[in-house]
């Protein structure tokens, strides 16, 4: 009966609390609390229950029951044991509606115990971790995060080196794609490229075969002043008039007069340059000064400058303070090439220095150039750039320029040291006795590279004064070896009595090695 | 517990291999694309450029070839003379002679009509003792020195002559190198061409001879040579100078120049003390101090490159002697490394500190050692039975891949570029060689730069504290010296 | 008809002296490098040989070996742009060579000297 189970649970309440550990703690400590935590476990080993009913007589249905199994005995009838205490509402509900006087007897194996006892059995299982106790239906609807808040921690290794392992296959993959996508981008550009340069080689090479016939007829067919006549349609008719109009066509024709014309002596230039003109070949040499790429202006200032396109000076005038080094040197080249008269001032106001690849290019022309034109170098000494004024020296000892001693002397005061150790050794080359105070002056100096210099000018042009400077810097100072060496060379050609006084009195060993190596024949001519 | 420290350790390995493959494909690929645009540059300002004014121009500067020969009696009269008759003006060459025991400073003697001379000079690096400077009576042999000294090895001798040169640069090479006769001209061009940076030095490329057709100092006849170590060298010289020196002078990150033709500053050399030659390295410590003098002096500095083909050497084919090279190369290069540290990842020190040192640490120094550990790992994965193996297969594979990529396109360049290799069969060879190179010859290359590193552990080539004493002892003598001048 | 050998590896150059020769009626044969000259001066047995000296294959010098050993009274003429005291040329003279023209060249003078060396 109900009101019966009741009672048995409202009593439970007035008994105290047990001893409780933690785990235990879950099961509940009122007799209700723990008949719904029984029939939530459905089944606790060893733990089972047994109905008695004290009514004489049974009902038909429920003594036959199987799920009962009601067997009479003194006190009444008594279920079999059962362990499914999921089971326990639904039986219960069967009896009440016979309404039969039940009572629900719980049994620990075979032993009657009373509420108390079994919760003691089942925490006494739960502490020593034989039982895991079940705390939520388990076709549940509730809250995950509720579920997971009662489930006990335990840690999963496995888990976190899963993620990994998948995360490298993603960078792994990633690696991969872009190994081939650039491999394949790259690939596929040079094949382009290969294919494309092939194909160009291929033209080109037809059309320079296409060239020498109609370059050879203008070249020997015809004179000067006949090309020059010619009306243009006769003109053009030696060429292929469909590949005219191509820019490869022109441009291997463009390379091929200029190869022609650096080969060619005589009258040929000449033709040449008419061909090369009346093909307005010139307006696209003029016209690639214009473009953006460096070597598209480097080319076309060369081909200015091999035919002398004097037209397209004021152009090439522009870039000769370009930032690129090649525009820069072929500009100027092409500038002091074709120029009526060597004007240097464009030279002067370069901004940029002038490296010795440029200063070698530049000497090459301006002495070509320097034998037909007027050349006014002295204006090169007026430049703010250091590496241009060194350059303007430089070309007064390599052309010889005698003349331009007096205006080196009238600088060589206030111009820097490199500039004087230029000055000094261009007076040694070119013989300038006059300056010989300017010299002796430098033999004086504290900075090794000029005192140097100006010894090496002194070993020809020194006298007197010179001779005694260098002994009294001999015997009074610590100089270095590079400088003892030179300046005992030019004593040993100056005044060899000085240069044994300097050297015989000495106990310096390196002195006397100094002393063998002038003195040493085989050394003389080196 | 093991367990889980044998995860993690699997774990954090995997991590840097995968991190290495990516950026070894990275750099290889960003070094594939550098080279290409440094040879595109080359080649168009090598239009423009005009060497026949060089030879005779009195602004080009003098060259000093400095040449050791260690018993070199048999080739050294013709090695000599294929060294005076280079297309230069103003040049000498100075041989020297370290202390051999054949003939050859009796061959030098006899064929150059040399004699002994009272030559002063300032022995500005400490070497072993000079037993003379000989010179010749015969005018036609003006440009010709010759150093007899004693016994001191490459860097000694080649620091004797560094003390007599009179010229602005110095070439330094090996003596039995094939020069083309317009080397020097081509070399000095990049001196000559700076404006803004002072060029301290510059660097060829080294062709293979072996099996080639020889005339006049240039290579006529261009083939590939027969053995696998030849064909292996051929690839491997494409790719080191082509491809790897082409991309690193771009950026100026250049560390080595090799000591078979290398072109240098006289006055800096002299400057940072030559040659030390307590390192079996010498020519890679050399760039790398010189660098670092400008570095710490701020004067704006570049390294240059040149790639046209000039110098040609013999290289070894046989096992032994080849991996003997390798064996030093690999302890020159972690002796420099060592000596240097003061560079790595410092950012005073720029591009050389903070991207050629790391890369030569990584990828030069420790790869043997991390390619070993990778296969190693790989096999452990497979053992374990763990499933990421075969990503690693895949990695490894990659790498395949990636080393053929990396040869076709410096084969590639050498075509596009020179074309010297003209027989189509060559190109077959070479083409089956890269194929094959990573299970044929790699792995031997490998084990001998793991040698290397053993050999350096354990103290071989004078190495061990006395290099750092020694090293620091020439520093100090340096500066006594700069105050002594002063 | 005089047969007359040119080894060039200027296809343009050569054409025009080809060009040039054939106005005079001579029977001209171009060829471009070295390995080819030295095949063609024992097939064509030609009268006289124009050659350069710095070409692909085989230098000029090589050739002019060639020619003197197996045909000793055929005359060559060199044609070069390298100048008259480079080594190579002064080597050429000693091997014995009748003539050498200079780059730049007048084809013109070339004609003149291919005849006097005919002669």
């Amino acid at each position: 009966m109900r009101l019966d189970l009741r009672i048995f649970l409202i009593i439970s309440l007035s008994f105290g609390w047990t001893r409780l550990e933690a785990q235990e703690g879950i099961i509940p400590q009122d007799s209700v609390g723990f008949g719904e935590f029984l029939i939530l476990q459905e089944e606790v080993p060893g733990l089972n229950y047994r109905w008695q009913i004290r009514d004489k007589l049974l009902p038909e249905v429920i003594l036959s029951d199987t799920l009962f199994l009601f067997a009479k005995t003194d006190s009444g009838y008594f279920s079999r044991p059962i362990e499914d205490f999921g089971k326990l509402k639904e039986m219960e509900s069967k009896l009440a509606a016979d309404s039969l006087d039940y009572t629900l007897r719980l049994f620990v194996f075979a032993d009657e115990f009373k509420w108390e006892g079994a919760r003691e059995y089942l925490a006494n299982l739960v502490r020593n971790g034989d039982y895991m106790p079940v705390f939520e239906e388990r076709d549940t609807s509730e809250d995950l995060v509720v579920l997971a808040k009662k489930t006990p921690y335990s840690p999963f290794l496995k888990f976190k080196l899963l993620f990994v392992s998948d995360f490298k296959l993603f960078i792994v993959t990633a690696v991969i794609i872009f190994f081939f996508t650039i491999s394949t981008i790259m690939i596929i550009f040079m094949i382009i490229l290969k294919v494309r340069k092939s194909n160009k080689e291929n033209l080109i090479k037809e059309y320079e075969q296409l060239v020498i016939e109609p370059l050879t007829n203008l070249l020997f067919e015809k004179d000067l002043e006949e090309i020059n006549a010619m009306k243009p349609d006769d003109f053009y008719s030696y060429f292929p008039s469909d590949l005219l109009k191509k820019l490869l066509f022109k441009e291997v024709l463009i390379e091929k007069i200029i190869g022609l014309n650096k080969k060619m002596k005589g009258e040929f230039k000449g033709k040449l340059k008419l061909i090369y003109q009346r093909l307005e070949l010139d307006k696209m040499s003029i016209q690639s000064l214009k473009s953006k790429k460096w070597h598209k202006v480097a080319e076309g200032l060369v081909e200015i400058n091999e035919m002398d396109l004097v037209d397209a000076l004021p152009e090439v005038k522009k870039h000769t303070n370009s930032d690129n080094f090649h525009v820069r040197s072929q500009a100027v080249a092409t500038l002091l090439n074709l120029s009526e008269k060597v004007d240097l001032n464009f030279l002067k106001d370069q901004t940029f220095p002038l490296s010795d690849w440029q200063q070698m290019n530049y000497l090459r022309i301006i002495k070509f150039v320097s034998n037909v034109k007027p050349l006014k170098l002295e204006v090169l000494f007026d430049s703010k750039n250091q590496s241009i004024r060194i350059f303007g020296i430089k070309l007064v000892r390599m052309l010889g320029r005698i003349d331009l001693i007096e205006k080196l002397a009238m600088i060589s005061q206030e111009v820097g040291k490199e500039e004087q150790i230029e000055i000094l050794e261009t007076y040694e080359t070119l013989g300038a006795h006059m300056e010989i105070d300017f010299i002796n002056n430098c033999l004086k100096s504290e900075y090794e590279d000029l005192a140097f210099a100006a010894a090496k000018a002194a070993h020809s042009l020194g006298d007197t004064r010179s001779v005694t400077l260098i002994y009294n810097r001999l015997e009074s100072e610590h100089l270095s070896f590079r400088l003892r060496k030179q300046f005992l060379k030019t004593l040993s050609a100056l005044d060899h009595s000085r240069f044994d006084q300097a050297t015989l009195g000495t106990s310096d060993p390196i002195t006397k090695q100094i002393r063998a190596h002038i003195l040493d024949p085989m050394l003389r001519h080196v | 517990m093991y367990s889980f420290l044998f995860y993690f350790l699997l774990e954090v390995f995997g991590w840097l291999f995968l991190i290495m493959s990516f950026s070894v494909i990275s750099i290889y690929i960003i070094l594939m694309i550098l080279s290409a645009l440094e040879m595109r540059d080359y080649l168009r300002k090598n239009r423009f450029a005009d060497y026949g004014d060089i030879i005779t121009s009195p602004i080009a500067p003098g060259v000093s070839i400095l040449a050791p020969a260690f018993n070199e009696g048999k080739t050294i009269v013709q090695n000599a003379q294929s060294l005076l008759s280079l297309h230069y003006g103003k040049f000498e060459v100075i041989i020297i002679n370290d202390g051999s025991k054949d003939d050859t400073l009796e061959k030098l003697i006899e064929s150059f009509e040399l004699e002994k001379t009272s030559f002063a000079y300032y022995p500005e690096i400490e070497t072993k003792p000079v037993r003379g400077i000989y010179r010749s009576k015969n005018i036609s042999y003006r440009r010709l020195i010759v150093i007899d000294k004693e016994n001191g090895g490459k860097a000694d001798a080649l620091n004797t002559g560094i003390n007599i040169a009179n010229m602005e640069l110095l070439a330094c090479i090996d003596v039995d190198c094939i020069l083309s006769s317009d080397s020097i001209t081509r070399m000095v061009r990049p001196f000559m061409e700076e404006t803004n940076r002072k060029v301290i030095a510059v660097g060829g490329v080294i062709g293979i001879a072996n099996n080639c057709d020889v005339l006049d100092g240039t290579v006529t006849h261009y083939r590939v040579p027969e053995t696998t170590l030849g064909k292996f060298q051929v690839i491997e010289y494409f790719r080191a100078f082509l491809m790897g020196r082409m991309a690193w002078s771009r950026i100026n990150g250049l560390m080595l120049i090799s000591g078979a033709f290398g072109f240098f500053k006289t006055d800096l050399v002299r400057k940072v003390g030559g040659y030390f030659p307590k390192t079996v390295g010498e020519d890679m410590e050399l760039v790398v101090r010189m660098r670092r003098y400008m570095e710490e002096h701020k004067i704006p500095y570049k390294l240059g490159f040149v790639p046209d083909p000039l110098c040609w050497t013999e290289v070894p084919e046989n096992e032994e002697i080849l991996s003997r090279q390798r064996n030093r190369w690999m302890r020159g290069t972690i002796e420099t490394l060592q000596l240097h540290q003061a560079l790595r990842l410092n950012p005073k020190y720029g591009i050389l500190g903070m991207i050629s040192y790391p890369f030569w640490s990584i990828y030069e120094k420790s790869a043997p050692i991390l390619e070993i550990t990778g296969l190693l790992y790989t096999l452990i994965l497979l053992v374990t039975g763990d499933f990421s193996a075969v990503y690693f297969f895949a990695l490894l594979a990659l790498m395949y891949f990636l080393s053929l990529l990396v040869s076709a396109f410096s084969v590639l360049y050498e075509q596009v570029a020179f074309n010297n290799y003209k027989d189509k069969k060559d190109l077959r060879k070479l083409i089956w060689m890269i194929v094959l190179e990573p299970f044929t010859v790699h792995p031997k290359i490998v084990w001998w730069g793991l040698k290397g590193h053993i050999d350096f552990i354990k103290g071989k080539g004078g190495w061990g504290g006395m290099i750092r004493t020694g090293f620091k002892k020439a520093e100090e003598k340096k500066t006594i010296q700069t105050q002594a001048v002063n | 008809m005089k047969k007359i050998l040119i080894i060039e590896d200027d296809l343009l150059i050569s054409s025009l002296v080809q060009f040039r020769l054939k106005k005079d009626g001579y029977d001209t044969h171009l060829v471009q490098d070295g390995n080819e000259g030295v095949k063609a001066i024992d097939t064509i047995n030609p009268d006289l040989i124009i050659t350069d000296v710095m070409m692909p294959f085989r230098s000029g010098i090589e050739i002019i070996h060639h020619a003197k050993k197996s045909q000793p009274n055929t005359p060559i003429i060199v044609l070069s742009s390298l100048g008259e005291e480079e080594q190579v040329v002064l080597e050429a003279f000693n091997l014995g060579v009748s003539d050498f023209i200079p780059k730049p060249f007048n084809p013109n003078e070339l004609a003149i000297r291919v005849k006097r060396a005919l002669q």
